[in-house]
């Protein structure tokens, strides 16, 4: 399609042949940037104006460059964005992208005989909210809670495909999945996926078997790790960095003690008021739950809604 | 120059906005630097201030951060902060902000330097951290 025959051009432009017959010419709508490169010769097809319609037409018949001939209208065509949609010249497709973020911090903690997970209640999209009363946690079994953060249909969908294996499972095993194999699944579904992620920042938490209190964080793309503790989604940064001193006691000389239930949740509330401070997807209130053996308790704790 | 001019030595203030014009003078071609100051005024209150690569200037009355895991050290701070601490107390909380959030930076660490500004003068104190 670039290449365009000496007689055509000729009749067009009014520029003289190339009396090199293996000359290619060129014709196309260029921005600045980009006029550079052609008339060295690359080839270049801009996908996206992104400078905002400031074109110049260029053609180089390989000896001959002619630019802005005017001929061709310059951005008469084009939207407020500046992105011809293919009526005029060349095809110009507009960038569009699967994914949203859509906002939020999720954080999970491991104690002796419980799991605390925490999720604020925040909705948003770019710099608008849109909803200060979304729940992130959602309970998979009685002792078994997953919190995310992400892309808010991605995480929805991950749910449902979710909720739907452990229904099989449990109709074939007869009895409910037990925390390490809800991790396992999960860790799987988002690997089957791992050409076209689910943009979702998950962290699991619950009791094992055994009763212990379990934590385990995953990347988007089904990396997982049991951990003392999880942090993901916007505030991470914030609220990591904490956890490391707080809850596995790194760089501390005091000795370290196993933390009762109610402490965890009072450091849990602190985190999130900090991270509600300097993160703007992070606010309104914060959904906190303890997970024990013989059930979930839950709490709503509300922050600044700035 | 300013103290032999003017025969006494710089306040924080007025280091700052120097600091902000050199940085500004280089605003098309600036230096990779984000500095931050601290300082006690000439009546002895503390000071301090942080500015982007280009001398924007912000002042806060309670903590200021700077580097690449600024965020780290945006949570540490946010929590572990109290106003009206003493030196002891300030040293130790300082010391535990950096360190945590710096062990979760790779670009940071090999340990550290926390000096505490006060009338009688400056006590440095190197902190050991990860060497990794």
């Amino acid at each position: 399609r670039r290449k365009i025959s000496s007689k055509k051009l000729q009749s067009r432009n009014q520029t003289p042949t190339s009396p090199n017959p293996h000359a290619t010419t060129m014709t196309s709508f260029l921005s600045a940037t980009a006029a550079v490169r052609s008339r060295n010769g690359e080839k270049c097809l801009p996908i996206h104006n992104s400078e905002g319609g400031a074109t110049i037409s260029v053609s180089f018949d390989g000896q001959n460059l002619a630019i802005g001939t005017g001929k061709y209208p310059t951005a008469s065509y084009h939207d407020d964005v500046g992105i011809d949609h293919g009526i005029t010249q060349a095809p110009w497709e507009r960038r569009f992208s699967p994914y949203e973020f859509n906002g939020g911090t999720t954080l999970a903690i491991s104690g002796k005989d419980y799991a605390v997970v925490a999720a604020d209640t925040r909705l948003s999209s770019g710099y608008e909210i849109l909803s200060r009363n979304i729940s992130k946690l959602h309970p998979l079994t009685e002792k078994c809670v997953l919190g995310s953060a992400g892309c808010k249909t991605d995480v929805d969908q991950l749910r449902s495909v979710l909720d739907i294996k452990m229904k099989v499972y449990a109709h074939n095993h007869r009895k409910p999945m037990a925390t390490p194999s809800v991790a396992q699944m999960l860790g799987n579904t988002l690997y089957y996926k791992r050409f076209f992620p689910y943009y979702a920042f998950n962290v699991l938490a619950g009791v094992d078997s055994e009763g212990k209190g379990a934590v385990y964080s995953y990347d988007a793309i089904g990396s997982f790790e049991r951990t003392p503790f999880s942090a993901s989604g916007s505030g991470q940064s914030f609220l990591i960095p904490l956890m490391d001193n707080v809850i596995s006691h790194k760089n501390r000389l005091d000795e370290k003690r196993d933390l009762e239930a109610e402490e965890v949740v009072e450091i849990v509330k602190d985190a999130f008021i900090t991270a509600g401070e300097r993160d703007i997807y992070t606010g309104d209130a914060v959904e906190i739950m303890i997970i024990r053996s013989d059930g979930i308790q839950k709490e709503l704790f509300q922050l600044k809604a700035d | 120059l300013y103290e032999l001019r003017e025969e006494r030595t710089m306040t924080p203030q007025v280091f700052t906005n120097l600091l902000s014009n050199i940085l500004y003078e280089k605003r098309f071609g600036p230096y990779f630097a984000e500095p931050v100051v601290a300082g006690l005024d000439e009546k002895g209150s503390p000071y301090l201030a942080t500015m982007d690569l280009i001398g924007a200037i912000e002042t806060t009355k309670d903590f200021v951060v700077s580097g690449t895991c600024d965020g780290n050290l945006y949570g540490m701070c946010e929590t572990l902060y109290k106003p009206d601490l003493g030196k002891e107390e300030l040293f130790e909380t300082l010391a535990q902000a950096l360190l945590a959030s710096v062990d979760r930076d790779a670009l940071s660490g090999w340990g550290g330097v926390v000096h505490i500004i006060t009338k009688e003068g400056v006590m440095s104190r190197e902190l050991k951290g990860r060497q990794d």
